[in-house]
């Protein structure tokens, strides 16, 4: 029997860095140009947590992105076993696209994990450490500045996802 | 002869499968591979993983627009899975959707570059705006600053320059002469940090690193704190290593930022009975700390400080424009160190310089 893949799915307003962030996690590249994603695109990545840890395979869903989740996202999210939600941690508002995309995840999946990515860090952020806390509290989970363009913080917020979904036996 | 499975994909760009309860290729129709019979369509179909109960459900019906799979861009897929009502057999049918995509795509890029152009727009805008506030403030607070001294200058040269009856004393010209030049050295501090406030803004303000004692600046400006009419009362004390602590530094920008921490610190504890500044050296790192037991100021108060020309309600009635600690800042900045302040209201204020660890040890000096 061959080990189970999970499916992950990466929600955010769109120019956030989402297909960046997949991109520089599983083939470790990076390109300045915005490219929008339409529909999904699909990742197949096996990933080891830890040396010691038996690789874990994932499906990255890269889905297009909105201010406001449509009823086609929520219909691309079943089945999901845990989402990144990711926000362009340079903006003034990068969280009000963030709370709408763990709402809708958490009405369709209620208990599937969540983890935050501010992404763009390298770019110097604005200071929303209230936000961020209350987000974490909010939803139980845990949040990253990440940077594509460096690869900071990537692998690992995308590692603390996966591993919700192992320790949930999901 | 059947029809050859390459057609319905070439002429229409349509496949399709029939799958068993195990999601096992059954049947093609469109494409002769892959998937191939007895395959788990999920291994070409990653789309289909997490999706397994929505599958087995007897009234299935998933439609997907638009997916693409792999990191270059494979021709988009348009998805849909149905059971047939008839012989309860569950279908995956898939399209080459890749004009629509394109059409979509090229609508929803420019869409997307827009809004983030807009929005990019609206930053800069915003941050002009925010500088010519920032800017007016500056000249207002400049012309402010000046204006004091300059008011005891004219003045003062005013009254030393009577003649007859209204001619000052003998006894009464040095006071009006003191006055004079100490409002002079206050323009030409108000002048340097100006200066200095400007070349830092416009990245001209440049350091010359060069190995010194660290101690030994230290122990320097606690021997001229000692001498200073301002600082009389205050008991100034410092915690300093035995040896030398050598590191790469601009010693001359060093003196200023302790003198002005200094000058922030008595201006702290004026007045006060028991009123003490202690400086500090912690060798590994290095850190250099200099501590008051001022009034401290609120998180707030704090953030007003560390802007150039903050006043905080704490130092509202002391000397000073409001520069040194912006300009400590950038100097420590140009070093590669941090400043991190500790205060709070009645528990006085602790700033702690810590210099960036030298890659190569500095040869000591002196």
């Amino acid at each position: 029997m061959s080990a189970k893949t999970y499916k992950i799915v990466v929600l955010g307003d769109f120019g956030v860095g989402k297909t960046s962030l997949i991109r520089r996690y599983v083939l470790d590249e990076f390109s300045e140009v915005y490219r929008a994603t339409i529909g999904v695109h699909l990742y197949k990545h096996t990933d080891a947590l830890a040396a010691t840890a038996l690789p874990v395979n994932l499906v990255v869903w890269d889905i297009e992105g909105a201010p406001l989740p449509s009823e086609q996202t929520r219909r691309y999210i079943v089945g999901a076993s845990g989402a990144l939600i990711v926000g362009d941690a340079t903006r003034a508002d990068p969280f009000s696209a963030m709370w709408e995309a763990a709402d809708m995840f958490e009405d369709v999946l209620p208990g599937r994990p969540l983890c935050l990515a501010l992404n763009k860090s390298d770019l110097g952020t604005e200071a929303h450490p209230e936000t961020v806390n209350r987000m974490t509290r909010r939803y139980d989970c845990p949040a990253f500045g990440t940077s594509a363009l460096t690869g900071d913080g990537v692998t690992p917020a995308f590692r603390a996802l996966a591993r919700s979904i192992l320790s949930l036996g999901l | 002869m059947g029809l050859d499975p390459s057609l319905l994909l070439d002429t229409f760009g349509v496949m399709a499968f029939r799958l068993d309860d195990d999601l096992r290729v059954r049947e093609a129709q469109g494409t002769q591979g892959p998937p191939f019979m007895g395959e788990d369509i999920r291994e070409t179909m990653p789309v289909l993983y997490g999706l397994e109960d929505a599958l087995a459900a007897p009234d299935v019906d998933l439609a997907m627009p638009f997916i693409q799979t792999g990191r270059d861009n494979d021709e988009p897929m348009a998805l849909r899975v149905r059971r047939d009502p008839a012989t309860g057999d569950l279908w995956v049918l898939c399209r080459d959707v890749s004009e629509e995509s394109a059409i979509h795509r090229e609508l929803v890029q420019k869409h997307n570059s827009l809004s983030l152009a807009q929005a990019a727009l609206v930053k800069a805008r915003d941050a002009a705006q925010e500088a010519d506030r920032t800017k007016t403030a500056f000249l207002a607070n400049v012309s402010h600053e000046l204006r004091t001294p300059l008011h005891v200058i004219i003045g003062g040269a005013a009254i030393l320059s009577r003649t007859g009856a209204k001619r000052l004393t003998p006894d009464e010209v040095p006071g009006y002469a003191d006055d004079i030049h100490e409002s002079g050295v206050l323009l030409l501090q108000l002048v340097d940090d100006l200066i200095d406030l400007s070349r830092s803004e416009t990245g001209d303000l440049t350091i010359y690193e060069e190995p010194c004692d660290l101690r030994a600046i230290v122990s320097g400006i606690v021997s001229l704190s000692r001498e200073l009419p301002e600082a009389r009362g205050t008991r100034i004390a410092a915690t300093l290593p035995d040896g030398p602590v050598p590191m790469l530094a601009d010693a001359r920008r060093i003196k200023q930022v302790l003198l002005n921490l200094l000058s922030n610190a008595v201006k702290a504890v004026a007045g006060r009975t028991d009123a003490a500044i202690l400086f500090e050296i912690d060798p590994d790192g290095p850190v250099l700390t200099v501590s008051d037991n001022g009034p401290g100021m609120t998180a707030a108060e704090l953030e007003i400080a560390r802007k150039p020309f903050g006043q905080p309600r704490a130092a509202v009635r002391a000397k000073g424009a409001g520069l040194g600690l912006a300009i400590v800042h950038r100097l420590v900045d140009l070093h590669g160190g941090r400043v991190e302040i500790e205060t709070a209201p009645n528990e006085g204020l602790t700033a702690r310089i810590v210099f960036a660890a030298p890659s190569r040890p500095p040869v000591p000096t002196g």
